[in-house]
């Protein structure tokens, strides 16, 4: 036999099924590549604060005055996050008070309050807080294992302590950029691993922002770039909120989907964070979309309601 | 703050299904910020695990992959291997492919060739070792005729297919393949450059490819 003899080549039978499958067993589906090392809710929060603190300390006197995000100066916003954390110890001593609170109102004094103070004094006042909030959560940790399980009530969430500190560190980093943006500084990026845990959380929260899409749509979410991953999301229709990391062996691989409709959105880890927090429109993303625009579009603007501000 | 409408609950049991239709090949906007081309943007889902991804690449470019490594190997057999090792390759490694050095197809069919010729040198070896065996070692008394028979006429054809090369050639590949010399070795007896001793063996290579026909390689 010679090569003229293939071409052009044929398939053999079988050889697709045995080739994927190969691959699947060499590599999870799902799992990036190169996968940024796991790190802990705590870490990530104690990154993310490092790395808002590092800001802080780079601002000088007359940044402190900028106006950064709704009313509020970059002080004010400090000052809001001081809030935020003073809610956070509330939350997990299981005040009930902070359970449903408001985000922008329960926080507003303390945002406000800073005015009257050297900005040195917001600075060393916002790092005790997220430090008392790292010790409460270590402590929580190393108490019995009920004590972990449970979750945290805070404004309208439920949530375990871990998660909540992967939403704290999704939300200082979108803060730090609010504040590097309105002083003309470069935005910041997470590490990986932080990174990589802000994605999973959002993609997590994918359904909940599209609840209330009319029809389902099985979403395949795939974010490039360090951090990243793929998802697989049913978005909208009733119930509304199934989320999988994407299959792990070719087996499950072929598990039937549900949804009537499936699109593919790929876009980086980033945009889609930026997204996630609301500080791009579905617009400003640069996305591939595989699939109904219109759908896709439905679910990158509900992606845009998981911010608070 | 990142948060949803009320009482989310984040530590549910992961659901585990996933979506098995293959996506229409349709792409509405083919932009992703830091990669340009349609290989870049199927780099890019490759390395983020999207599995949907492997299988369009497949689809598209298997044809070339096991075309590009039956041309070298003429068997089906070891170019499905080649297909498959190609493919988990790409999938383990999806870093490795640079979409600014070329495109995928150039990539994969370039992965397979160099796969399929390290198949044939690595059998080329093997028969040489044989045929080393065969002629230092004495045929066992209870070896069947037919077994002599097969050895002989393989080791024939690889003698006859070495003596059909250059002398200089001929000189290294007997070093290297029959005397067991490494590249060094062959280049301090024959005293030319290592350089040199490995240029000649890749063309002495790969005119034996040629002479043989391919029949060592057929299974046996």
């Amino acid at each position: 036999m010679t090569a003229a003899d293939h071409d052009p080549p044929v398939l053999p039978p079988g050889l697709r099924e045995r080739v994927l499958a190969a691959s699947l067993r060499a590599r999870d589906a799902g799992r990036p590549v190169p996968d940024a090392p796991e790190i802990s809710a705590v870490e990530a929060f104690s990154r993310a604060a490092s790395a808002f603190y590092a800001v802080l300390c780079f601002l000088g006197d007359d940044h402190w005055r900028t106006p950064v995000l709704r009313d509020l100066d970059v002080q004010g916003l400090v000052g809001h996050l001081i809030g935020v954390e003073h809610d956070v110890h509330r939350a997990l001593a299981g005040d009930p008070d902070v359970a449903d609170a408001n985000h922008v109102e329960s926080t507003q004094a303390a945002a406000v309050g800073q005015a009257a103070h050297p900005p040195a004094r917001t600075r060393a006042e916002w790092r005790r807080a997220a430090d008392r909030t790292l010790d409460l959560v270590r402590a929580r940790e190393s108490a019995d294992s009920q004590a972990q399980g449970a979750r945290v009530a805070l404004y309208g969430m439920r949530l375990p302590a871990s998660t909540l500190l992967v939403v704290r560190a999704f939300e200082l980093w979108t803060h730090e950029n609010d504040i590097r943006r309105a002083v003309g500084w470069e935005a910041s990026v997470p590490d990986p691993s932080t990174l990589r845990l802000m994605t999973d959380l959002a993609a997590r929260l994918l359904p909940q922002a599209g609840a209330g899409l009319p029809e389902p749509v099985d979403v395949r979410l795939v974010l490039t770039g360090p951090g990243g991953g793929t998802w697989d999301v049913t978005v909208g229709g009733s119930p509304p909120a199934r989320t999988a990391r994407t299959a792990r062996t070719a087996e499950t691989a072929r598990t039937a989907g549900t949804a009537g409709t499936a699109i593919s959105i790929v876009t980086d880890a980033v945009g889609f964070c930026r997204l996630a927090a609301n500080r791009i429109a579905p617009a400003e993303l640069d996305v591939n979309v595989t699939g109904d625009p219109g759908r896709a579009a439905a679910v990158l603007a509900a992606a845009t309601t998981l911010a608070l501000d | 703050m990142i948060a949803t409408l009320s009482q989310v609950c984040l530590d549910a049991p992961v659901v585990d299904r996933a979506v098995t239709r293959h996506c229409p090949a349709t792409v509405t906007r083919a932009s992703v910020r830091g990669v340009g081309g349609t290989d870049a943007v199927l780099a890019a889902r490759l390395a983020a695990g999207d599995d949907h991804a492997l299988t369009e690449v497949f689809d598209a470019l298997a044809y070339s992959v096991y075309g590009s490594a039956l041309r070298v190997l003429g068997d089906d057999s070891a170019a499905q291997d080649v297909v498959q090792d190609v493919f988990v390759e790409l999938w383990s490694h999806p870093d490795r492919y640079d979409p600014v050095a070329g495109t995928l197809r150039t990539y994969l069919t370039m992965l397979a060739r160099h796969r399929a010729v390290d198949l044939v040198r690595s059998e080329l070896r093997r028969l040489a070792r044989q045929e080393r065996t065969y002629r230092l070692t004495p045929a066992p008394a209870s070896a069947g005729v037919g077994d002599e028979v097969l050895a002989a006429e393989t080791a024939g054809l690889v003698r006859a297919a070495v003596q059909s090369l250059p002398a200089s050639q001929r000189q290294v590949v007997e070093l290297a393949y029959f005397e067991g010399l490494t590249c060094r070795e062959v280049a301090s007896a024959v005293g030319i450059p290592e350089g040199t001793a490995k240029s000649r063996l890749r063309l002495a290579l790969a005119k034996l490819e040629t002479v043989l026909d391919r029949q060592l390689l057929e299974p046996s």
